[in-house]
């Protein structure tokens, strides 16, 4: 008799690997068939759901072949299928058949961050007045906290019009690829996930603010970019373009 | 209660969520699926303005009751987020698992009705109800296979879970339907043996009916109208259960909200029906 641990096991095995441990102890084996086919189903439902330009672009037949793969090789670990699909576009990079579409992962990236901009929490956002009572000496240490809807995306593809372009109703869906990629913030604003290009300074900033750095060294990481990096105008620009939810100052070196 | 309101609630799905801020479709009460409005965004602020109008039931599909690992402390706190938000006048899960290892597997997968089981998911039940500060309601799932050795009856099973853990009961009269013809159940026994007192809601929803060499198999898929059967042990199911509000499921190929409606006022008339027979002299 299988205790309920091997019982789940089993039937983890059965329905991600075809495993046979499990047909000996149920009646009638071909129900584990009906339960390995809803998941397969509901999980290739949620990819699409998320990834519906890499849908367009690859088509049906192809996307359902790496969904099913992808499904195999990487189960999802957390109960809620929003959450799922976050390594998928790492799994187009290294999956063999989507070689020639060597845009594909970048696009799936950005399908992935407007997913979770979507479903991120709610925030209050601080005023852009929240500066003002912060001593000079003491700016250098800020670090921000940003609406965690906010992701940066930076890619050799153009893939906001690559993505664009494959828009329900859009008819012409040609894209040069000529045109290079860009620096891309993705952010939810009311309802709706906007994808804004930047320049590569200003990536560079908000990048590495957003990852926790303190003000200094994102300046510096701008000005690596861009020696003549405006700090002030573009501290301003932050508090126009997206919410900051707070404000720390990093312990002192 | 507004004129021509229906007493059975509906499942609010995403392509009907613009219509009910719109219109205020006549409809008693809607539940969700919890695990579509834990986050932030349009969803949930969406459902914070239904939740003024209509009373909302949460219906949890991911919390995995029958874990044997037990069941996963960040999305129960989740669940509770919710409903210190929405404050559901139902909370629901399943008697079903999908966790195991630290993988999801997207479904509500079986458990054999052993002591072991009992005891795992009166558990895991417990734990939700003290994390949630209340009392779930446990639905019967449908099922498609039975383990060999599962030596309690189902609706034994659930008794002494509501009896050990206090926790109501979610019939879904479709499912009883879906699992007795599977299993060679009689599903008007199955009612019978189930303790009428801990009945907090009844769900209806369509299957699929997938007849092959002659062995009829019926998959719970959501996708379509109550089936007749389903409405007679509704009759059955109303008469026993008395007041429990009852809900229409449909999360496949979704109707429009008449013909919705029109389920929950056909729910409706099987109710009123029962009431006034009850209510006649002996």
């Amino acid at each position: 008799m299988l205790s309920l641990s091997e019982i789940q096991r089993g039937f983890r095995d059965a329905l991600l690997a075809k495993g046979t441990a499990l047909d000996r102890h149920v009646v009638p084996a071909e129900g584990i068939d009906i339960h390995r086919n809803t998941v397969l189903v509901s999980l290739k439902t949620a990819l699409r759901d998320t990834f519906p330009v890499v849908w367009q672009l690859v088509g049906e037949g192809f996307f359902l072949y790496a969904a099913e793969e992808f499904i195999h090789t990487h189960p999802p670990a957390r109960p809620r299928l929003a959450d799922y699909g976050g390594e998928f576009p790492a799994f187009l990079a290294d999956f063999p058949p989507g070689r020639s579409l060597a845009y594909l992962p970048d696009v799936a990236r950005l399908e992935w961050l407007m997913a979770r901009a979507i479903g991120a929490e709610d925030t209050i956002p601080l005023r852009p007045d929240a500066l003002t009572g912060i001593a000079a000496g003491e700016t250098p240490r800020l670090t921000f906290h940003f609406d965690p809807s906010i992701a940066y995306l930076e890619s050799p593809w153009p893939v906001d019009a690559i993505w664009r372009a494959n828009q329900p109703g859009v008819a012409d869906a040609s894209v040069s690829l000529d045109g290079g990629g860009g620096f891309f913030e993705i952010r939810r604003h009311e309802d709706l996930v906007e994808m804004r290009a930047l320049t590569g300074a200003a990536f560079a900033f908000r990048e590495a603010l957003s990852g926790g750095a303190t003000l200094e060294t994102a300046t510096e990481a701008a000005r690596d970019a861009h020696p003549a990096f405006p700090l002030a105008e573009a501290l301003r620009d932050l508090f126009r373009d997206v919410a900051i939810c707070g404000l720390a100052l990093a312990e002192k070196p | 209660m507004q004129a021509g309101q229906t007493r059975a609630g509906i499942g609010l799905r995403s392509p009907h969520a613009a219509a009910f801020e719109a219109e205020r479709p006549p409809v008693g009460w809607v539940e969700v699926h919890a695990e579509n409005y834990m986050g932030g965004g349009p969803a949930p602020r969406m459902l914070e303005r239904v939740r003024r109008d209509y009373p909302v039931s949460l219906h949890g599909v991911g919390l995995s009751l029958g874990s044997a690992e037990g069941i996963d402390r960040d999305h129960l706190a989740a669940l509770a987020r919710a409903v210190r938000r929405f404050e559901p006048f139902l909370v629901s899960e399943h008697l079903a698992w999908s966790v195991t290892g630290g993988t999801y597997l997207n479904d509500l997968l079986p458990l054999p009705y052993t002591e072991e089981a009992l005891a795992v998911v009166s558990r895991n039940v417990a734990a939700a109800q003290e994390a949630l500060g209340r009392k779930i309601l446990v639905e019967n799932p449908s099922a498609y296979l039975r383990f060999k050795h599962s030596p309690i009856p189902e609706p034994a099973f659930l008794a002494e879970l509501v009896r050990r853990t206090g926790c109501g009961l979610l019939c879904d009269v479709n499912n009883i339907q879906v699992s007795a013809s599977n299993l060679g159940w009689d599903a008007a026994a199955y009612i019978e043996a189930l303790p009428a007192e801990a009945i907090g809601e009844i769900h209806l929803a369509g299957h699929f009916r997938d007849e092959r060499d002659g062995r009829v198999l019926l998959i719970d898929d959501h996708a379509s109208p109550v089936a007749e059967p389903v409405w007679d042990l509704y009759r059955r199911a109303a008469s026993r259960f008395g007041e429990a509000p009852t809900l229409i499921e449909w999360d496949k190929d979704i109707p429009t909200l008449a013909i919705l409606l029109g389920e929950a006022r056909k729910a409706d008339q099987v109710t009123a029906a029962v009431r006034e027979r009850h209510a006649l002299p002996v």
